[in-house]
């Protein structure tokens, strides 16, 4: 044999770098969030079928990596799990979280230039406070990941782009208040479809305004709309933010066969995003049409992350002429693009002007509603105006089941920028909870991030669980 | 009376086996040129002054079809790819002659768009043009429905009856397509020469009174009849590592999980067996170059043998990766890992005097006392082995794994055993399994075990059978078999079909009394749900008679 590494492939790579794209590839083809639910076992199955069939999987350019299961720290970091982190998932979420990990660690590593976790189940839909499921998701595979990134790593500006057809909220809320994540979300108008949030006034918290965009896009919009906001917002802002990561929240559901929204986008349009784009990690997200266009997004995603031609990458029924984006749809998209690119620049004086409206805590009061376990949950919400850091929080959350069963918890959490006031206040906040306990909570939670310790105190059982 | 060669790269060997007892073994050069005679050379020397009709069964593990790739000395073959969407395959460089025509079907086995026929009959007029007779015509999914790749050949046929055309859905129908165009395509070279090599062993068998037939050993460790393997050469590629990895199963037949280690004079192959099973190569192997789809061991070979030349290059000591020769205990020239360990050993192996001559030439230049430098020069051999044993086990424990369980019951086990295959085994492999902290196993019959694995392996038979109840199809991923179904048949019912259809190639092949010793490896079922209500399902079987020994060898005396 004349070498034993296959070598039919040629590379356009310069040597020193890594030069792979690393692959996590879990289908979880024995979960279900029920059988015929659209999170169920065959929603990657011709994924699977395409990208083996493909051979993607042989060629130099791809590395596949097996996933592994997150510890339950890894979950703490990032959510405040009600009542326990145990009642809100199954093994596949820990899996499926991994994949993320293991990608994430690839990278760091130096093994490969960029990588894609292809895992369900999916995440961007869970919140800080988690009391059960919304939109399919129960933990934020993302959010978990980018925090391991910053415990681990010393990793410190990140930013975050969301292509799921739905508005990602869970992702934006547990960024809401960090100046240091930029989160951009692109998605189907709120008013025409689930989760109904993500209009451009939403921008980011008091001492983080400006660091989350929402482009909400007109039913309809095609690959020329997706694309002019990419080119003409999202690329210009990371520009000027320069984050040391890019993390696409990689939704396949704004394709033109997806049963669950409205949008034009096709395969070729998403390997065109993620070439532009160019995320360090992309994590797959949504996308339910499982047959007509998640074989070939993945793949184009895939391909386009490795530097892989994708000129003959096409859906079977594909027209490149097929879909064209209206002049109405582009004035929208255009009157957005000004809009955000304005917030964005003035971000510090947005944040400035807060400081002056508001004394030493900001509140904020919310609902939030869980589509598929049916939770209506209230949450009080006060954040610290520190002068120094992004300040200390603290939720009192409110959640009432369909079955009747109810909870109500304290959550403070310590941001990582936290500043040793911010963080010893915190802390003897906690302390004094656990202390003498208000009996109308059922738990009460302190997120050091600072530290990097997760505290949960059960005030019927009087019991603490430090993780 | 069962008769087992191996063909391997320096020397063949064969052994004569009745009732778990060796009655006599031969070793002798192999002439690449002509691996016929060697074949027959070992083959007359096994069976001198036995009755001929008292032999019933000959086992062949040859490396003809391995050394025509290698050596690029296939018949000259185009490849016509139906590839569809997806990689852009100008990209590819898979062979010289490759033709990339219209047409595409689906990982549902649909057709969503047809050959063209101007455009195949072309290609055709190109290939007849260059003088070229083998054709191989290899569709993306063509597993899951070959009416492309039939079509694209009657055209071809119509105009061009001379042509041997060649389907990627009747040699491999797993899903890789890359790797069912390289191993059609590697077929299609080979198969002129296999038939001619398969047609003269049969008759010199014949010559000799041997009426049993012969069987050819596969990369998988079983055995197929050589009438079948002339429809897949390709199979018996890599089958000398298949053949020490069988014959250190022969040694042991337990369930304990070991790791074969067969030193030889330039290179050392090391394989695995997990809990009595030895383990497959996740990708199948790769040959010139190419990954394929032949079911192969996962054989690590390691460029170190007995007879690596050991040499000091100005501040350690280097072993191989060339070989000039046997080692100076024997009356070769230079000073081999083989005459460490004699010198160590006090003259255990060979001529004690000659091995310490050539060590202390290069102990000289070392400036080290000679037996310090025999000491480092077993370190190093036995560290190499250890650490590409570790990375074996490291990659199998990190192949990719698909389901929620796989992943949360982490495959793990310990290693209980080091297996020493080929002469130099006992020079190496107390020392090994020290290292590794497991015993080291080592028979009397170590040095031939690679003919005695061949000899006594059973054939093997493996299938996987996809079902679409919503298409109400189904196909095999071998000899592009396909059918219909019913819209409501159960995992059940299609393990049931998948049976039948072993059974049914078991009997075509003569080995229909092993399809009873086959066994389910893989049972998916998937449903297909449309809107909120279920439409159909599919389902992936596969069913395998895996490689063990026949059921009259019973083990070694």
């Amino acid at each position: 044999m004349k070498r034993s590494e296959p070598r039919f492939w040629q590379s356009r790579e310069k040597a020193g770098k890594p030069t792979q794209t690393g692959i996590v590839f879990f289908p979880a083809f024995d979960w279900a969030i029920s059988p015929t639910h659209p999170e169920r076992e065959e929603r990657l199955l011709y994924t699977r079928d395409q990208l083996f069939e493909e051979g993607i999987m042989d060629l130099p350019q791809i590395r596949e990596y097996q996933p592994r299961l997150a510890e339950l720290k890894d979950i703490a970091r990032v959510h405040f799990c009600v009542p326990s982190i145990e009642a809100q998932i199954t093994e596949a979420h820990l899996v499926a979280a991994g994949g993320a990990l293991v990608i994430a660690d690839a990278l760091m590593n130096g093994e490969v230039r960029n990588g894609f976790a292809l895992v369900r189940p999916p995440g961007h839909h869970s919140m800080r406070v988690t009391h059960g499921n919304r939109g399919f998701c129960n933990i934020n595979n993302e959010p978990i990941m980018i925090e391991y990134l910053r415990k681990k790593y010393g990793i410190k500006r990140i930013a975050i782009v969301d292509t799921d057809v739905h508005h990602g909220d869970g992702t934006q809320d547990i960024y809401w208040h960090d100046p240091d994540v930029l989160f951009i979300s692109f998605h189907q108008d709120g008013r025409t479809l689930y989760p109904g949030s993500g209009f451009t006034d939403e921008i980011g918290g008091p001492l983080a305004l400006g660091t989350t965009l929402n482009v909400p896009l007109p039913p309809g919009t095609t690959d020329t709309g997706i694309n002019f906001v990419l080119e003409e917002l999202v690329l210009p802002v990371l520009e000027k933010f320069q984050p040391e990561l890019v993390v696409n929240s990689a939704g396949q559901d704004n394709h033109y066969t997806d049963p669950l929204a409205n949008m034009r986008f096709s395969a070729r349009g998403y390997a065109v995003l993620n070439e532009r784009l160019a995320p360090d990690i992309a994590v797959l997200e949504g996308g339910y049409s499982v047959e007509t266009a998640l074989p070939y997004v993945n793949l184009g995603i895939l391909m386009a992350m490795a530097g892989i031609d994708y000129s003959n990458l096409y859906e079977p029924d594909y027209q490149a002429d097929k879909f064209r984006e209206s002049s109405d749809r582009m004035r929208v998209l255009e009157r957005i693009v000004r809009e955000l690119t304005t917030v964005f620049d003035n971000r510090e004086a947005l944040v400035a002007a807060a400081r002056e409206k508001h004394d030493q805590f900001a509140r904020r009061y919310r609902r939030i509603f869980y589509d598929t376990d049916y939770i209506h949950e209230e949450q009080q919400e006060n954040l610290r105006m520190c002068p120094d850091c992004p300040g200390y929080w603290t939720i009192d959350s409110q959640a009432l089941h369909q079955v009747g069963e109810r909870y109500q918890v304290y959550c403070i959490s310590v941001p990582v920028q936290g500043c040793p006031r911010c963080h010893k206040d915190a802390v003897e906040l906690y302390e004094k909870m656990i202390a003498a306990p208000d009996r109308r909570f059922d738990f009460v939670y302190l997120q050091d991030r600072v530290d990097d310790v997760y505290r949960q105190f059960d005030v019927t059982r009087k019991q603490e669980r430090v993780l | 009376m069962l008769v087992g060669i191996d063909v391997g790269g320096t020397f063949t060997d064969g052994v004569l086996l009745a009732e778990g007892e060796v009655i006599n073994s031969v070793k002798q050069p192999t002439d690449e040129e002509n691996l016929k005679e060697s074949i027959l050379a070992v083959l007359d020397e096994l069976i001198k002054g036995t009755d001929p009709t008292r032999i019933k069964r000959v086992v062949l593990s040859t490396t003809l079809v391995t050394n025509l790739l290698a050596t690029g000395k296939g018949e000259r073959t185009a490849l016509v790819l139906i590839p569809g969407p997806g990689l852009n395959l100008q990209h590819l460089d898979l062979a010289p002659n490759s033709y990339t025509v219209e047409g595409a079907v689906d990982f549902r086995g649909r057709v969503i768009s047809s050959i063209k026929r101007t455009q195949v009959a072309e290609v055709g007029k190109d290939i007849a043009g260059h003088g070229i007779r083998k054709v191989a015509v290899v569709g993306k999914f063509s597993q899951r429905n070959n009416s492309l790749e039939a079509e694209a050949r009657e055209i071809l046929m119509e105009q061009y009856p001379h042509f041997e055309v060649f389907l990627g859905s009747e040699v491999s129908g797993q899903l890789n397509f890359l790797r069912r165009a390289v191993t059609t395509y590697y077929t299609a070279m080979t198969r002129s020469t296999w038939d001619r090599f398969a047609r003269e062993i049969q008759e010199a068998l014949v010559q000799r009174g041997i009426g049993t037939g012969c069987d050819i050993l596969k990369a998988d460790g079983g055995t197929m009849p050589l009438e079948v393997s002339v429809k897949y050469p390709c199979e018996t590629v890599f089958s000398g590592p298949a053949a020490s990895a069988m014959g250190a199963y022969a040694l042991t037949m337990d369930k304990r999980t070991s790791v074969v280690v067969d030193i030889g004079g330039t290179t050392s192959d090391l394989a695995l067996i997990l809990e009595g099973k030895p383990l497959y190569a996740s990708k199948g192997a790769v040959i010139d170059g190419k990954y394929t789809h032949v079911r192969a061991f996962a054989v690590r070979s390691v460029a170190l043998g007995g007879d690596s030349t050991v040499r000091w290059n100005g501040s350690e000591v280097v072993i191989g990766p060339d070989r000039e020769g046997v080692a100076a205990c024997f009356g070769g020239p230079r000073a081999t890992p083989t005459d460490a360990f004699n010198l160590l050993e006090g003259g255990k192996l060979g001529r004690l005097d000659l091995s310490q001559a050539a060590l202390e030439r290069v102990a000289g230049e070392a400036r080290l006392p000679v037996e310090e430098l025999a000491r480092q020069v077993v370190e190093k051999v036995v560290e190499l082995l250890e650490t590409n044993v570790k990375d074996m086990f490291k990659s199998w424990e990190q192949e990719p794994a698909y389901r929620v369980w796989e992943i949360v019951n982490r495959r793990k086990v310990s290693l209980d055993r080091a297996i020493g295959i080929g002469a130099a085994a006992e020079a190496f492999i107390p020392t090994l399994a020290r290292r590794l902290g497991c015993e080291a196993f080592i028979h009397r019959y170590s040095p031939v075990a690679n003919a005695l694995g061949a000899g006594v392996a059973r054939p093997t038979l493996s299938i996987v059978l996809h079902a679409d109840t919503q298409r109400q199809t189904y196909s095999l991923d071998i000899g592009g078999v396909s059918g219909t179904i019913g819209s409501r048949v159960q995992l059940e019912d299609v393990k049931k079909l998948a049976r039948e259809h072993l059974e049914q190639l078991a009997n075509d092949r003569g080995i229909g009394h092993y399809a009873r010793q086959s066994e389910f490896f893989l049972e998916e079922q998937f449903n297909v749900i449309r809107g909120w209500s279920t439409v159909g399902k599919l389902f992936d079987v596969g069913i395998q008679i895996a490689p063990g020994v026949i059921d009259e060898f019973k083990g070694v005396k």
